[in-house]
């Protein structure tokens, strides 16, 4: 199991670590931030002096290794607009996108579990027909349609602030969060609903499960403690993976609903030019992303011994 | 075609020296290659189109995605004004005889705005999963088949791109290239080949030791012949179900990037263009129509090849059935 973790955990930083790389390269096409551009005129002393301030005179490989450590240093250097740090608009919106991940999942995992079951255990009922149908057309309409549509209809109603967003008017944490949260949590709700009823009932035509009636367990342990822990197994993998994708912000969501995360932090880098913040959520959002990816595979093989043999 | 090869190649060679030892073995063998063939041709489209028809939503889907591109083929005939035209006197105006979906924020006629943007969406889609399935198909064919180095840095580069979630680095690409409908369809492609690939890989890894597969290499056929005649077909019904699939998430990544500004130039009705520009009219009464419109076009859009794809899994695969 070590062996395997740190196998594993060897890869994912040699990923992140490539993928560094592309998005470095990436950012020679973002533009010049020193050349003249309209009204703005840079004498090229001046350019030349400002380039060799920040290293931008040295080969493309120092350029890389100096990236990293400050990367790895959690210096993702100013922003264009304000000159601020940028690292420190990643602590303020970070926290707000963790929250609303957390909140989106725990939502759609409850839904999607229960529907998922409700529908395997009664298999071709009026529920089963319910579920499925539903969660077929839940998976098809993006997030960013169901998130037009609360805005329109549900927004400034009842607990839900108002969307354009009041800026003095303070709205608690809980309630911020709520609508983003069920926009992100709809799809992924269908889509966990559809994963668990096919993967309960394949378990509940395995071989231990048929012991398990025949030793006269009810049929709440039988489903409850034999069947759910090897169905949920997919599901987990599912939900760990999205919560990655999450993690990395939400940029659709969080933009309709203005709401302060790495989302639309980025969406707003994206409005005014703003290169250093628009690189520094992409590099966020990918180790975000790998890392929650290496942080299920390693619940996967602990669910699942045959993994880490393999 | 291909019936009598296996049948007719060695009997004619050897008919002389071991003609009645030949007679026994042409007999097994004959049955055995011409079954398959045979109710492949015959059967093989009736039989999944028989098991596509058995799933309602999939008939639906089918209906919805001839219906889209009858009207993205038909675009230049079928839109009463220039999607392009403004007129800044008429603009958000209700839906009318004149203007049937009203007119939008910069008072263009919006359903033929919403017209010439499901001709731009679905060209992108194909167009972006057509060159996915090549780049992706072809990588993950080599590596498949060529095992070693190849394999290694296929699936190395495959886990990298792998590892950027798909709108940030769309946004990335999209930003650094410069804008524009090109620009959109090759950062859709960049960071929408890798499945395909894995797919292509697992199916060809799985397929190179098929019996078949040996049988054509002992009779003379190269890499290339058993590869593109023989794997492929065989390997392929996974990787196209994945490619319907994907036109839904490719054409609602297009309007996502639309919508955030980048991308397609801002005076091209593009569907998620046209929401971000009804955006402040959310709540106005009376306005629903200009975000209505393009959202349930995308909304109808992504349902369409959802329920194409789903149905073609159960058609093509018997076995994935109720998973």
């Amino acid at each position: 199991m070590g062996r395997f973790v740190l196998r594993r955990s060897a890869q994912a930083v040699l990923v992140v670590v490539a993928a560094t790389f592309l998005i470095f390269l990436a950012t020679f096409a973002l533009g010049d931030p020193f050349a003249s551009t309209g009204e703005k005129v840079v004498p090229p002393a001046i350019a030349a002096a400002n380039r060799a301030k920040f290293g931008l005179d040295q080969p493309l490989v120092v350029q890389f290794l100096t990236y990293l450590g400050n990367i790895a240093r959690f210096d993702f250097g100013v922003d264009f607009d304000q000159g601020r740090p940028v690292s420190q608009m990643l602590l303020e919106t970070v926290p707000n996108t963790v929250r609303l991940a957390l909140v989106a999942i725990v939502i759609d995992v409850l839904i999607g579990v229960t529907a998922g079951v409700i529908a395997a255990v009664r298999r071709y009922s009026v529920w089963d027909v319910v579920v499925t149908v539903l969660s077929t057309v839940g998976i098809g309409v993006p997030t960013f349609v169901i998130g037009i549509v609360l805005v329109a209809n549900v927004a400034g109603w009842g607990p839900f602030p108002t969307v354009p967003r009041s800026f003095t008017v303070q709205v608690p944490w809980y309630q911020e969060v709520l609508l983003p949260a069920i926009t992100l949590a709809a799809i992924d709700a269908a889509f966990i609903a559809r994963l668990m009823r096919g993967s309960l009932l394949e378990v509940l035509r395995a071989d231990y499960v048929r012991t398990a009636r025949a030793k006269g367990l009810s049929e709440r342990a039988v489903i409850g403690r034999h069947a759910m822990r090897n169905a949920m197994i997919p599901v987990v993998t599912y939900a760990g993976v999205s919560l990655g994708v999450l993690f990395g912000g939400a940029v659709i969501t969080e933009t309709i609903f203005q709401y302060n995360g790495v989302g639309y932090l980025l969406s707003r880098a994206i409005a005014n030019s703003n290169a250093p913040v628009l690189i520094a959520v992409v590099v966020f959002g990918v180790v975000a992303f790998v890392f929650l990816s290496l942080l299920v595979d390693i619940l996967y093989a602990v669910l699942d011994p045959r993994i880490r043999l393999s | 075609m291909t019936t009598p090869m296996p049948g007719a190649g060695s009997p004619l060679e050897d008919a002389n020296t071991a003609g009645s030892l030949m007679l026994p073995d042409s007999d097994v063998t004959t049955p055995d290659a011409a079954v398959p063939v045979s109710r492949r041709r015959s059967g093989g489209f009736a039989d999944v189109w028989r098991r596509y028809r058995r799933n309602r939503l999939a008939v639906v889907g089918l209906v919805i995605v001839v219906g889209l591109a009858v009207v993205a083929v038909l675009e230049p005939v079928i839109t009463p004004y220039d999607p392009f035209e403004q007129n800044l006197l008429n603009t958000t105006a209700p839906p009318s005889a004149d203007h049937w979906f009203g007119t939008d924020v910069l008072g263009r006629d919006l359903y033929s705005g919403i017209v010439y943007g499901t001709r731009l969406a679905m060209l992108v889609g194909l167009l972006t999963v057509f060159c996915s399935l090549v780049i992706g198909v072809t990588l993950g064919a080599l590596a498949g088949f060529k095992g070693g180095a190849w394999d290694a840095v296929v699936s190395r580069v495959v886990d990298v791109f792998l590892a950027f979630p798909l709108l940030l680095g769309a946004i990335l690409i999209v930003q650094a290239v410069g804008g524009g409908v090109v620009s959109v369809v090759a950062a859709l492609v960049a960071l929408g080949w890798m499945t395909t690939a894995r797919l292509a890989r697992g199916q060809v890894l799985a397929l190179r030791e098929a019996e078949y597969v040996e049988a054509a290499r002992s009779i003379g056929a190269g890499n290339g012949r058993i590869v593109v005649r023989h794997i492929l077909p065989n390997a392929i019904a996974p990787v196209l179900v994945y490619a319907f699939t994907n036109i839904g998430v490719v054409v609602v990544a297009m309007a996502s990037l639309s919508y955030l500004g980048i991308g397609v130039p801002a005076d091209v009705p593009e569907w998620g263009r046209l929401i971000n520009q009804a955006a402040p009219f959310l709540q106005v009464p009376g306005k629903t129509h200009l975000w209505l419109a393009p959202a349930a076009a995308i909304v109808l859009t992504t349902l369409g090849f959802a329920f194409v794809a789903d149905g073609l899994r159960d058609a093509l695969d018997p076995r994935l059935r109720g998973s």
